[in-house]
């Protein structure tokens, strides 16, 4: 079987992608899927931060730029899981150095362009030669061109919002102006969504219907807000640490809905 | 009548390859000279006008070319062929956009031999 690409993206930012990128590569690698989990959130990158990794010694940054090819960029955390039969999982780090980001922010239309053809051929360099299962992507909220080209590369775009008004109408926009022209499978997680609405199921469907009608996008899964996850401040894997976590359980579900979208 | 038959005797398939060749680099001409009529740009060949095919761009175009111009972009580089495979559209069809685009500045054409190959930038895609 072929590899997937799979895009976390959202309109806003801080709505879960990161956290929702890293359990899902986690759940995947849990289950003997070969992932890779790159950081495309050039303006904020988090992943070195999150897995306290040391860099490779090239970024993401790097490969983009055309300086190296990708495996010089991909860090082996497989170590972090510690079942049998667990698959690899590979992490590309973005460069956080305040130096980069703002180099980052300063390219040129011509070197997104050649940006979105580097990552284009990633399907070919990760899942076709390194037989991966899963590449995963973390972007940046909102239009920005690394993001974009994120999305352009994928199979799958899973949009992350919350339910703040803003964020949906947003989250509305984006997704009728943006993904529907590149034709993309796109999936809405809605997430951090307050326990008292959820408690109220009629409040969860009629909001799950209101998506797939006037959108026709399947809503794959409505999050609560944890606290434990929120103390956890983003240094837990719970797929892998708490893996009974109602978190957890969530991405598990989360990863079965994307092979039916 | 039996000496002409004798001078085609064992190549009549290439002979119809050769006007089947012929035929298409006449398509694809013509192509080329309606879509300059379309957009009445003036300037013919030679004056190659160059743009930057990035995604603002791919959202930009009409559905029809930018279904092409994603297909070309993952393929790097590709035959009118190879992209109608990928789109299930005529040839015909896929090499007048190709052609476009070309037109447009966004691509770049290329014949070798008897293909005409349509890419976006020659360089490498990231595998060095
Ligand atoms: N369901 C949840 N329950 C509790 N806390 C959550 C939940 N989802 C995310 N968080 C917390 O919210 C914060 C932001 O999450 P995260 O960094 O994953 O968002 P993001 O979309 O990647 O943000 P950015 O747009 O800045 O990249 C983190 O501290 C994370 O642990
Ligand atoms: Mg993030």
């Amino acid at each position: 079987m072929m590899g997937k690409i799979i895009a976390f993206h959202s309109y806003k930012g801080g709505t879960g992608k990161t956290l929702l990128s890293i359990n899902l590569a986690a759940t995947y690698a849990r289950k003997g899927k070969n992932v890779c989990l790159l950081d495309l959130d050039f303006r904020a990158p988090s992943l070195q931060a999150r897995f306290k990794a040391e860099g490779s010694g090239y970024w993401l940054n790097d490969y983009l730029n055309g300086v190296c090819e990708i495996k010089k960029v991909l860090i082996d955390l497989s170590h972090l899981f510690s079942g049998n039969g667990n698959g690899k999982f590979l992490v590309g780090l973005a460069n956080p150095s305040t130096e980069a980001i703002r180099e980052m922010t300063a390219k040129d239309r011509k070197w997104e362009m050649r940006a979105l053809g580097r990552l284009l051929s990633l399907r070919n360099s990760l899942l076709n030669d390194m037989h991966l299962d899963y590449l995963i992507f973390d972007t940046s909220p909102g239009l920005q061109y690394s993001s974009i080209n994120a999305i352009v590369a994928a199979d799958v775009a899973l949009v992350v919002t919350s339910l703040d008004t803003s964020d949906i109408k947003g989250t509305q926009r984006m997704t009728s102006e943006l993904y529907d022209l590149f034709e993309k499978k796109t999936g809405i997680v809605v997430n951090k969504v307050l326990a008292d609405i959820l408690s109220s199921t009629a409040g969860k469907e009629n909001f799950s219907e209101h998506f797939h009608n006037t959108h026709n996008l399947p809503v794959l899964d409505t999050i609560p807000c944890f606290c434990d996850v929120l103390r956890a401040g983003g240094t837990c894997i719970f797929a892998e640490e708490k893996p009974e976590h109602a978190f957890a359980k969530t991405v598990e579900r989360i990863a079965q809905k994307i092979e039916k979208l | 009548m039996v000496t002409l038959y004798k001078s085609l005797q064992g190549k009549p398939i290439r002979v119809l390859e050769r006007i089947a060749d012929s035929l298409n680099q006449l398509n694809e001409k013509v192509d080329v000279l309606i879509e300059l009529q379309k957009h009445s740009r003036g300037g013919i060949a030679g004056e190659s006008l160059t743009d930057v095919l990035d995604v603002m761009t791919l959202l930009s175009l009409p559905d029809h070319l930018r279904k092409t111009a994603i297909t070309l972009c993952n393929l790097g580089q590709a035959t009118a062929e190879e992209i109608a495979e990928q789109t299930t559209r005529a040839r015909a069809v896929e090499s007048g956009y190709l052609n476009q685009l070309v037109l447009m500045g966004y691509l770049k054409k290329e014949r070798r031999g008897r293909k005409a190959y349509f890419y976006v930038e020659k360089e490498d895609t990231g595998e060095k």
